[in-house]
């Protein structure tokens, strides 16, 4: 039985750490001995960052005491995805064995905004190696093992964000950063039954996160429910100077219900390809959506949208890793497949992937243009449950598999939220995501919220956790 | 190879090009699945290449003329 402040929501949290009925060293102990416990049956964490955890909830607690409370995250544990740069020694390992030992001297934007909202680093967690940039085709990618599902040991925690998902589902934190090219985000929460927003692009300064591909690479919350996504990505939403990128579109969290109507969207054939049991609580899920909102299909044009995507993440990311590619490092890695397949991106043509960005564009007007009238296009969140960990893995990345989805909102920098919604084979979750209008994190999490709201999904829990 | 398998022309000669920078570090099943990410890349560019743009479609990447202050 884990203790009664495992599996609690934020705000529930929150509330008991302003009313002093929750001691944020308290609550920091129970988190971290969970980590140093729990975390290596998940492979879910490289570092507990301690010392840095009880400094920070012992600062968190005096303050308090001292009537400065800093809001919903002040005393709250979370964990951070170890490609977001860490100061004090911590180091920031990317999930691959040649930088296992790498240390910074500075904390990351995303890293130092959640310090100043008062929140406690309790861990750096697991990763797929380069968060799968170099092209992995099965879970043993990275140096600190597969990341385990907490739902079925057997099973895969979903890449790149592997510990944040698994962490987060096994109670070892109440919230996770990670990160998202393409699908990193979604694919964990998805994986392991918990909530994950993906930002609009340029809405969280990527700022002393790991660049994998600069014009896909977007850092957002996992947490137990959209709610908890919504007051995390308050506090690391906003323009930051070290990253161009951000934009100047102050976000403010808007919870609580909204009593109204939405507007749902769905693409023809969506759920082409999808398992059974995917499908079949695709279709329940959209039966709760229509006790609150109106659900029509809709189409896209025929666009190449995978392909496009596909080759601006391969252009960026061989790029970004040209040294550690051209010098042999990759030979490192721990993936056999990541020794070797970034080799391929020098066949890419510069010509081609100017066509790509060119194209982006029309997608991103096409996207936008569908989704103006709505306030969400809906999909699974992903195809499948989780993969088995001696199993190869589908990925659209890789061209194995459909996401459409996947390749429009991370190519057109669109935001969206994946809940979980009911379970397939081997007992693992399934998932149901919400894509909105870029800026419009709002109206997506407000849909979720009210998904969450008329379902208990996000309220179990795995047995063993 | 042949005329008929224009794909296949494209990943043999985009093949030469990987082997000659790194194919010492290659073994042959690794220099297969090369081959097999080659195809993949260059299916994914004859995609790209038969949707027709016009001139005035831009890339969708910013950039900005640059000036430090003052």
């Amino acid at each position: 039985m884990a203790d009664p402040v495992v599996f609690v929501p934020l705000r529930q949290l929150a509330e008991d750490i302003r009313a002093r009925r929750l001691s944020p060293l308290a609550l920091a102990e129970v988190f971290l001995d969970r980590l140093e416990r729990l975390g290596p049956r998940y492979n879910a964490v490289v570092t507990v960052t301690r010392a840095r955890a009880l400094e920070q909830a012992r600062r968190a607690e005096a303050e308090i005491a001292a009537g400065r409370y800093r809001g919903p995250l002040h005393g709250v544990p979370y964990g951070a995805k170890d490609l977001l740069a860490t100061a004090g020694g911590i180091p920031t390992t990317w999930g691959a064995a040649p930088f296992k030992d790498r240390v910074f001297d500075v904390d990351a934007t995303v890293v130092r905004r959640l310090e100043d909202a008062g929140a406690v680093l309790c861990a750096k967690l697991a990763m797929v190696e380069l968060a799968g940039g170099m092209g992995y085709r099965q879970p043993h990618a990275s140096f600190t093992g597969p990341g385990v599902n907490p739902w079925n040991r057997e099973a895969w925690s979903g890449g790149s964000s592997s510990g944040s998902g698994s962490a987060v589902a096994a109670g070892l934190v109440p919230f996770a950063i990670g990160s998202e090219t393409w699908g990193s985000i979604l694919s964990p929460a998805g994986n392991c039954g918990i909530a994950g927003l993906r930002p609009t692009y340029g809405r969280v300064s990527r700022h002393g996160a790991m660049a994998l591909c600069w014009t896909l690479d977007k850092l957002g919350p996992l947490a137990l429910t959209a709610d908890d996504c919504g007051l995390v990505l308050e506090a690391i939403a906003g323009r930051d100077p070290a990253d161009p990128t951000t934009v100047d579109r102050p976000f403010r969290y808007e919870g609580g219900g909204t009593g109204r109507r939405f507007r749902f969207g769905v693409l023809r054939g969506i759920t082409e390809g999808c398992e059974d049991e995917v499908r079949g609580n695709f279709a329940r899920s959209l039966e709760v959506l229509r006790g609150f909102g109106s659900v029509e299909e809709i189409t896209l044009p025929d666009l190449p949208y995978d392909d496009i995507t596909r080759t601006i993440l391969y252009a960026e990311a061989a790029s970004a890793f040209e040294d550690l590619i051209e010098s042999g490092g990759i030979a490192g890695l721990t993936a056999p497949e990541d020794r070797y397949t970034a080799y391929a991106r020098d066949a890419i043509l510069a010509k081609d992937y100017i066509k790509a960005l060119r194209l982006r564009g029309v997608m991103a007007r096409e996207a936008d243009r569908v989704l103006a009238p709505l306030d969400a296009l809906v999909a699974p969140g992903r195809l499948t449950v989780a993969a088995m960990l001696g199993g190869e893995l589908r990925s659209a990345i890789r061209g194995t598999a459909r996401d459409v989805m996947g390749a429009v909102g991370n190519g057109a920098g669109l935001p969206a939220v994946a809940v979980p919604n009911g379970f397939g084979a081997r007992g693992l979750p399934t998932s149901l995501q919400f894509m909105g209008r870029a800026w419009e994190e709002n109206i997506i999490l407000a849909a979720a919220r009210a998904y969450q709201a008329a379902t208990d999904w996000h309220r179990r829990h795995p047995a063993d956790a | 190879m042949s005329e008929a398998d224009p794909v296949q022309a494209e990943v043999e000669t985009l093949l030469a090009l990987v082997r000659e920078r790194y194919g010492a570090r290659l073994d042959p099943e690794q220099e297969a699945g090369v081959r097999t990410a080659i195809d993949g890349i260059v299916r994914a560019a004859r995609a790209l290449r038969a949707v027709r743009l016009g001139t005035a479609e831009e890339p969708a990447q910013p950039f900005a003329a640059y000036r430090a202050d003052p």
